[in-house]
């Protein structure tokens, strides 16, 4: 049984596409937060096996694909962090985390 | 068998991540999406990254995640705080363009040759140097001398995250009258004037103490 670079992209885009979904449908922003890690995973998996992939001897960087995925991580980290903060500092405004409900700027 | 085990685990991992996003309750959600990320960290082992699959791990499901259950839990939403309301016609749209999306990059990733003759992903690795790029010690050459730059721009980023989400959930004194409030504030309390959003509050209040 093989492993093909194409499986593992056709698995990261499907991971993707679900992470969109999620977005576009849900309105808790708790769970918009959680479909925005999943598709930061979804990119994630795609440059790990990339990484695979073009490990051949010609590979100047090997361990680059995988220092791009702890600087995504990071990025990640820090984007839960402060959304999860502007998260609270909404509920406390206006008790709510539908993100229907929050139209101040709404015309 | 790395290839069968790669093949199971992504099919869940598609399976855990759209229990995640269908799930009404987010604490479900976050436990799917332990799954899911568990999962993802069993592939990045396959795919020879095992310093990766680790960070994951720690850094995922140990500590986002763990963020993520703290502020539901913080927050204690209620059932009716949790309903939402998204229209059949929003959710076939979301539909058709997440497949849309999905068929624009399988289509993009189907005629690439370079993807398709490409070889065994989970064949072992000839060479010993390179069978060693994904462990701690490689990665760890690798973000202190290549990529040294972009290390410490990461840790500038992640300082500034730590203030700005201090700065954010900070209480503040509740001084409605004072002079010096901010715009954004000023704006808050003509709007409370104009009766938008007090009645609504008060009766989510009442509903709550009773």
């Amino acid at each position: 049984m093989t492993l093909s670079l194409s499986f593992c992209l056709h698995l990261s885009a499907a991971i993707f596409s679900i992470g969109v979904y999620g977005v576009l449908t849900r309105s808790n922003l708790i769970v918009i937060l959680m479909s925005l890690e999943i598709m930061l995973n979804a990119v994630n998996l795609s440059l790990v096996a990339f990484g695979r992939a073009f490990l051949t001897d010609l590979t100047r960087d090997p361990s680059g694909p995988q220092v791009f995925v702890i600087m995504v991580l990071a990025v990640a980290a820090a984007e839960a962090a402060v959304g999860l903060s502007i998260l609270l500092a909404v509920y406390r405004k206006w008790r709510t985390t539908n993100a229907g409900e929050i139209d101040l700027l709404k015309g | 068998m790395d290839a069968f085990v790669f093949y199971i685990s992504g099919v869940l991992s598609v399976v855990a991540a759209a229990l995640v996003v269908t799930r009404k309750n987010p604490v479900h959600g976050t436990i799917y999406l332990v799954l899911f990320f568990l999962l993802v960290s069993l592939d990045y082992l396959i795919l020879r990254a095992p310093f990766l699959a680790i960070i994951q791990v720690l850094v995922y499901a140990g500590a986002i995640l763990v963020l993520f259950l703290f502020v539901i839990m913080l927050l204690n939403l209620s059932e009716e705080e949790l309903r939402e309301s998204t229209s059949t016609t929003r959710k076939g749209f979301a539909g058709i363009l997440s497949a849309g999306l999905f068929g624009l990059l399988s289509w993009g990733i189907l005629r690439s040759p370079t993807v398709r003759n490409m070889g065994d992903l989970a064949a072992p690795v000839t060479s010993p140097t390179l069978a060693k790029a994904g462990e701690t010690e490689a990665i760890g050459q690798a973000l202190f001398t290549t990529h040294a730059l972009a290390f410490e721009f990461s840790s500038i980023l992640i300082l500034v995250a730590i203030l700005g989400a201090i700065y954010l959930t900070k209480k503040r004194k509740q001084t409605s009258s004072a002079p010096s409030q901010t715009s954004l504030t000023g704006l808050e309390s003509q709007e409370e004037a104009g009766q938008k959003h007090a009645p609504a509050d008060g009766a989510r209040l009442e509903k709550r103490l009773a």
